[in-house]
Parts: structure tokens; C-alpha cells; sequence
């Protein structure tokens, strides 16, 4: 290409929008620090339920979507807006289209469906869809929002200088893309009155719960994996400094994914109202859903195949790599919990909810920080403030996830047995409250696991808050000479 | 005979077979499709190089790394 | 077609990314729109009446389904528990539903008439008092907020769009007089909803006050007629199952 070499000499600053990159990195940060607080709270409220304190705004019920909406939508949406737009740019080496304002509205759009969404919960107004919990006026809201998200990520790869879209691209499209129609669809409801902030879904029942877990089980794919996969497709090649170790592996890794997540939603409702062959068909597909998982992370792993001392020099591929074992870890665990037979044990306990947790804190939270760590310091043109602190941070974030895993285990496989235990009689071994006290103890661990990971995320704060502040002080004497002084 | 076909095509409760069948056909074709040829080879691996064309660090030098840059 | 072009055209990307991914979801979903196998037959099933509706909105303000799921599995052990297994049918007035994914507490499809209506309302304003070891967080505000119905016609009539039989016309009124006989279409009739919701909240003793009409008589009625409108010794054992 004749134009990519005038490219590479023009300033970054100048050829790409890095302004809404950075707004979206600095969201990430606020609302990864706020959500997993909620996240800590709640926790602890199932371990000491004083904390509920009598005040509606903070009970258990109220703040849980919170939690998952800062988590997902805040921490999570603004970590993709910031990488999609990043990756998009460079390696298409066009500037983000839409100019300054499309951009920017995407940025407010989300940010305030985000915080709007949040309070509205506190206060008592929600859909009681889990994870699309957004009244309908937010809905409408964040739809606008989307369609201005696709026009921009679009457009720019229309502009690009490359004849070939590079794979993370595919990711993020199809996360895009499938987020639209799983949105739409999954919130398709009637409001009370113009001026109401409720609204009923269209559909009941078994329709509506398989439309609903079509979208859950679809977020996490799409949302969650898919687009986390584009992160990861740019951002170990990138900070192990050498290509992905398998391109064609990578295209066979999208068309998979993309095809058999969405037939697996419905084993959320194993042994259910809804018809058996339903349920049949997406634990098989769960169990394929394997393959394209594991292809992806041994093509991510294998990237620093002949560079494993890396793991030993360079904390953020450390960071990168476990999420990788995470991933590994997490899908196969799924499609195992995806079986009726382990399901029927499963399902209802906080085994559940450890897995959602090994995928979203392991995978999904360290990927996305590691892909900061890696990003933050090119966007403000220097070098990370403190490689040590990124060690601690990931040696908190690890204990953080083993405390909160193991424990989880320990309830939910517990109550489980518990639950279906008879005495010699052939009656009921336990009541119900029996295996709530039981459960005391995991929980307790369980929040310590979120205190450990919530420090670490606030030490990552600290630690990128100083590598800015340091950019902006020695900006205008001696970018280069400054990045090379931190070392 | 063949309206029998297009009735079972027709039926909705057959979906779930039919577009099984046609995603498995798609499905090895893109792989055939992938790992066949050994130009093709040569050209699909040679995009994993694209995040690196305009870097500010220098392009990374590895063995693996024969594909050539752009086409 | 060549898969470069695939590679190179961000249109064909787009159009060949959105037929994967609908695949799936189609053939899961559109089905159980189609074949009327999906919800069993069953007698019994009505729409919620006013006062019960208003407390179901309750139960979802509250995050109710975060802890408690509204979906009893076909296993002896929970079976023995709850009761019978949830039908489809059950929930098919239920805008959204509320299986739920998590049993923090007991699941209560089957709750009604379980305990006493007092007991309820203790349990609501302090579990601890009556299960120690209770997780729950306590919820004293139900008792003490009166309940806001000003917009509880606006309400059904909403539900009516989404399919749920409530009546406005005589005409609708009168089948469900046949479908429901004749006091309970009276409640589901949405011109006398003030009236009816007033009417039932001060029939009984919800919260133990029916001089007001609290958030607590809402939650209580609601909770107390779940999974208690199917009559399940009319039905052969066995009835149930070739609708699985």
C-alpha cells in the first residue's frame, strides 16, 4: 500500500481519534471500581445480612443489577468501546469516522444509559429481565446509541487503507451486530403509559423465558466472549510482539463461534416448562461450543510459542495469558454444567454463579486489564508508571478469583447434594435453611475473593492514574525522552 | 416424491435438521476452504501481520513471520 | 464465492455474520411461537386480579427474582419440597416471567397458602425474627407505604395489549363470566379495577390493617395465590408428561 508508509510517519495523536478512546478507557476504570464495589457489597450482605440496613435502595434485590449492569455494561461496554475504536483505527490506519460529534455521542449515549439504568434500579423501576433490567425509555435510548456505534465501526472500516479486515474486526462486527438483535428483540414490551417508566414484555411464560435466556446466554457469548475474543486478537499479538500463531485458525474460530453460541441459550433452562427437545439440542450444541472455544485459546496461547520467558518479564502478558487459562477453564466448564444429568445439580446454586465468575473476572476483567495496561500508556504517548504494582495487581486479582471460585464450589455443589439428600426413611435430609447456614461460610470467603479483586482493581486505578498524570507533566518537553525515563 | 420432500422442507418442526445439515455443509466448506492451497496459506497467514504495519515500535522480527507484508 | 471477498467486503461481512448468528435463535425460538403442544391444557389458570398484579409489580421493584426462582423441577427431592412440578401453562399470564436462575431462598411457585397471612407479613418486615439464620434482607417499608393504584386501569390495559384476557368491552366481559365465572370477571373487568382491587385488599386481613391498602396487601395476595390455581388432583397422573 503506497499510502501505509505516509501513514506510519504521521503522529498517532493526529491520525487517529485517541480523544474518545481515552474518554472510554478513564469510564472503563469509574465504572469497573463502582461495580465490583456493588458487587463486594452484595456479597457481604448474603454473608452478613445486617447490611441490608433496612433501606430499600440497598437491598440485596435492588443493587444485584447494579452490580451486574456496572460490571458488564459500564466496566465491560466502555473496555470495548475504547478497544473497538482503538483497534479499529489502527488497524485499518483510518481515523474513527463520524468526526468529533458520533463518536462523542456514543460516548454520552452510553455513559448516561449506564449511570441512568443504575440509579433507576435503586429507586425501584426495572424490567426484572436479568441483564436487561433497563427500563423501556433506556432501551430506546441505548438502541439509538448502538445503531450510531455501528454507523461509526462500520464507516471506519469502509475507510480503511487495507485491502483485508483484520480478524479482530470480525469479532467486534459480529458482537455488534448480534447485541443489536438480541437487544431488540429480548425488550420488546408495552409501556404502561407514555410518561410510565414501566412497561410489560410482549411475551409470557415459556416464550418469554426462552427469549430472555436466548439473550442471556447470547450476551455472554457475543458480548462477553466475542468481543473480549477482538481484544485478545490484537492485544497479545501486540504486547508479545509477535503475529497471532495461527490466522487461519482464528478465521475457522470466528465462523464457529459465531454460528453455535446462539443455538445454547436454552440449556439456562434445563428440566424447565419448556418442551425436551429444546433442551436437548442446546446441550449438544454447548458441548460443540468446545471446540471453537479451546481453538481460540490455544491460538492465543500459542502466540507466544518460543517466547515463554515473556511470562516471566512482562507482567501484562501475564495478565493476558491467564485470562487465556481462564477462558480455557471457564468454557470448559460450561458445556460440562450444560449436561442435564450435572445441570439438574447445578442449576439454582451458586455454582452458577462461581462460573459466571470465572468467565467474567478471570476472562473477561483480565483481559480487558491487560489490554489497558498495554493501551494506556500509548494513548497518552509514555510508559506504565509502575511494572511492580501491575505485579501485585495481578497476584490480588488471581487470589481474588481462586478464593471466589473454590468457595462457590464449595456452596453450590454443597446445597446441591443437600438439597437432594434423603434420610433412611425416604424423607427430606435437610430443609432449606439448613443449607443456607451451611452456605455462611463460602460466602464469607466468597466476599474476601471480591475484596481481593477489588483491591487489585484499585491499585490498577492508582497505578494508570500516575502513568497519565506523568504524561501530561512532561508532555511538550519530551515525549520519547520521557517515555523511556519510567522504565 | 419430490413434493414429499418439499412438504418435510416446509415443515417448521424439520427446521432444526435442515439448518443443522446446511451449517454443517457451510461449516467444512470453510474449513476445506481455510486450510487448503498452498498460496491460500500463504495469504491468510500473511494478514496476521496487519496489526503491526503501523507501528510506532517497529515491526516485530520472528521466525514464523514468512508471510510477505501486503499482497 | 471466494472467501477473500468475504475478508475484503465489510457489506458481505455484515450480512453473512447476521445469517449465522440468527440461525440458532431461530430455530430455538419460533417453534414454541407455533406449536400449541407447548402449553399444556389445563384448567384453572386466570389472569391476576388487580390487587395480585400490583403486588407481582412489587416483586420485581424488589429484585425478588435475583434470590427466589418460580420454577419447580420434575425430581422427587423437589418435588417433596415445593410440590408439584411447574406447567407452562401456569406462567402464561406472567408479563415478563419469573422463573428465575438462583435459589438464595426457597422457590415459590407454590407458595400460596403455605403459611398464614400473618406469618407473611412478619416474615416481610423481619425474617430474622422468624428464621434466624435467614439471609433475606427485610423489607418493613411494604407495611408501611400505602399502594399506589392511580394507574393500575393503564396497567392491565398495557397487559391486555400484550394478550392477557382482562376485559373493557361487555362483550369481553361477558366470556369471561364463561370462562371464569362470574365474581372472578368482575375482578379482571379493568373499569371496576379501583373498586375491585380496594374491594379485595380489604376482603382479608393481608397485613394485618384493612383500614388502609398497603404495598403489603398487594405482596401478600400475590404470594399467597401462587401456584394455587391449578387443581392437580383432576388430572391422571402421567397427563402432564406428553406435553414435555
Amino acid at each position: 500500500m503506497s499510502t501505509s508508509a505516509a501513514v506510519a510517519t504521521a503522529a498517532p495523536a493526529e491520525q487517529y481519534n485517541y480523544d474518545i478512546v481515552k474518554k472510554f478507557s478513564i469510564m472503563a476504570l469509574v465504572w469497573g471500581v463502582l461495580g465490583m464495589l456493588a458487587g463486594v457489597y452484595i456479597a457481604s450482605e448474603l454473608a452478613w445480612p445486617f447490611l441490608n440496613f433496612n433501606t430499600p435502595e440497598i437491598t440485596f434485590g435492588r443493587l444485584r443489577p447494579v452490580h451486574t449492569t456496572l460490571v458488564i455494561f459500564g466496566f465491560g461496554g466502555s473496555a470495548l468501546f475504547a478497544t473497538s475504536y482503538y483497534i479499529v483505527q489502527r488497524t485499518c490506519q483510518a481515523r474513527l469516522w463520524g468526526g468529533k460529534w458520533l463518536p462523542e455521542f456514543t460516548f454520552w449515549g452510553w455513559q448516561v444509559g449506564v449511570g441512568g439504568g443504575a440509579i433507576l434500579y435503586m429507586l425501584g423501576f426495572t424490567q426484572g429481565r436479568e441483564y436487561a433490567e433497563f427500563v423501556w425509555q433506556l432501551d430506546l435510548a441505548i438502541t439509538v446509541v448502538w445503531v450510531a456505534y455501528f454507523l461509526v465501526f462500520t464507516m471506519t472500516l469502509r475507510n480503511r487503507s487495507q485491502p483485508h479486515i483484520y480478524v479482530a474486526n470480525w469479532f467486534f462486527m459480529s458482537f455488534i451486530l448480534a447485541v443489536a438483535l438480541l437487544h431488540i428483540f429480548n425488550n420488546l414490551a408495552v409501556p404502561v403509559s407514555i410518561t410510565s417508566l414501566h412497561s410489560y414484555s410482549l411475551f409470557s411464560g415459556v416464550q418469554d423465558a426462552m427469549t430472555q435466556w436466548w439473550y442471556g446466554h447470547n450476551a455472554v457469548g457475543f458480548f462477553l466472549t466475542a468481543a473480549f475474543l477482538g481484544m485478545m486478537y490484537y492485544f497479545v499479538p501486540k504486547q508479545a510482539g509477535r503475529p497471532v500463531y495461527s490466522y487461519r485458525l482464528s478465521i475457522v474460530h470466528f465462523w464457529a463461534l459465531s454460528f453455535l453460541y446462539m443455538w445454547a441459550g436454552t440449556h439456562h433452562l434445563h428440566w424447565t416448562a419448556i418442551p425436551d427437545w429444546t433442551s436437548t439440542l442446546a446441550a449438544t450444541f454447548s458441548i460443540l461450543l468446545l471446540l471453537p472455544s479451546w481453538g481460540g485459546m490455544i491460538n492465543g496461547i500459542m502466540t507466544l510459542s518460543g517466547a515463554w520467558e515473556k511470562l516471566r518479564t512482562d507482567p501484562i502478558m501475564l495478565f493476558l495469558i491467564t485470562a487465556l487459562a481462564f477462558y480455557g477453564m471457564s468454557t470448559f466448564e460450561g458445556p460440562m454444567m450444560s449436561l442435564k444429568s450435572v445441570n439438574a445439580l447445578s442449576h439454582y446454586t451458586d455454582w452458577t454463579v462461581g462460573h459466571v465468575h470465572s468467565g467474567a473476572l478471570g476472562w473477561v476483567a483480565m483481559v480487558s486489564m491487560g489490554s489497558m495496561y498495554h493501551m494506556v500508556p500509548r494513548l497518552w504517548g509514555t510508559t506504565i508508571y509502575s511494572l511492580k504494582l501491575i505485579y501485585v495487581h495481578f497476584w490480588l486479582a488471581t487470589i481474588g478469583i481462586v478464593l471466589y471460585i473454590a468457595s462457590l464450589w464449595v456452596a453450590g455443589i454443597g446445597q446441591g447434594l443437600m438439597l437432594r439428600a434423603f434420610d433412611e426413611y425416604g424423607n427430606l435430609a435437610y430443609t432449606f435453611i439448613e443449607t443456607v447456614t451451611f452456605m455462611h461460610l463460602p460466602y464469607v470467603v466468597r466476599a474476601i475473593g471480591g475484596m481481593f479483586f477489588l483491591a487489585g482493581m484499585l491499585l490498577m486505578v492508582y497505578n494508570l492514574y500516575m502513568t497519565i498524570v506523568g504524561a501530561r507533566r512532561t508532555v511538550g518537553v519530551n515525549a520519547p525522552a520521557a517515555a523511556v525515563a519510567h522504565g | 416424491m419430490i413434493t414429499d420432500v418439499f412438504a418435510w422442507l416446509g415443515d417448521l418442526g424439520n427446521s432444526k435438521q435442515l439448518s443443522l445439515v446446511i451449517f454443517f455443509v457451510t461449516f467444512v466448506a470453510i474449513v476445506l476452504y481455510v486450510f487448503t492451497g498452498k498460496k491460500r496459506k500463504e495469504r491468510l497467514e500473511s494478514y496476521k501481520n496487519i496489526p503491526f504495519l503501523d507501528d510506532d515500535e517497529g515491526r516485530p522480527v520472528s521466525k514464523d513471520n514468512q508471510g510477505n507484508k501486503n499482497p | 464465492m471466494k472467501h477473500e471477498s468475504v475478508e475484503i467486503n465489510s457489506g458481505l461481512l455484515i450480512v453473512l455474520t447476521l445469517v449465522a448468528i440468527s440461525i440458532g435463535g431461530l430455530v430455538e425460538i419460533v417453534p414454541l411461537f407455533h406449536i400449541k403442544d407447548t402449553v399444556e391444557e389445563v384448567k384453572g389458570v386466570r389472569p391476576y386480579t388487580p390487587l395480585e398484579q400490583r403486588g407481582r409489580d412489587l416483586y420485581i421493584r424488589e429484585g425478588c427474582y435475583a434470590c427466589h426462582s418460580q420454577m419447580i423441577r420434575p425430581f422427587r427431592d423437589e418435588m417433596m419440597r415445593y410440590g408439584h412440578y411447574s406447567l407452562g401453562a401456569e406462567s402464561k399470564y406472567d408479563h415478563p416471567f419469573q422463573w428465575g436462575s438462583k435459589r438464595t431462598g426457597p422457590d415459590l411457585a407454590r407458595v400460596g397458602g403455605k403459611y398464614s397471612d400473618e406469618w407473611q407479613t412478619q416474615h416481610m418486615v423481619n425474617p430474622q425474627a422468624l428464621v434466624p439464620d435467614s439471609v433475606m434482607p427485610p423489607y418493613p417499608w411494604l407495611l408501611s407505604t400505602e399502594l399506589d393504584y392511580s394507574d393500575i386501569e393503564q396497567r392491565m390495559i398495557a397487559l391486555k395489549r400484550t394478550g392477557v384476557p382482562y376485559s373493557l368491552s361487555e362483550e369481553e366481559f361477558r366470556r369471561n363470566v364463561e370462562e371464569y365465572g362470574e365474581e372472578m370477571a368482575k375482578k379482571l373487568h379493568i373499569p371496576n379495577a379501583k373498586a375491585t382491587l380496594e374491594e379485595q385488599a380489604k376482603s382479608r386481613n393481608w397485613d394485618g390493617d384493612p383500614s388502609r391498602v398497603t404495598e403489603m396487601d398487594a405482596m401478600v395476595a400475590y404470594l399467597q395465590m401462587l401456584g394455587t390455581l391449578v387443581d392437580f388432583s383432576q388430572y391422571e397422573e402421567g397427563y402432564f408428561a406428553k406435553f414435555r
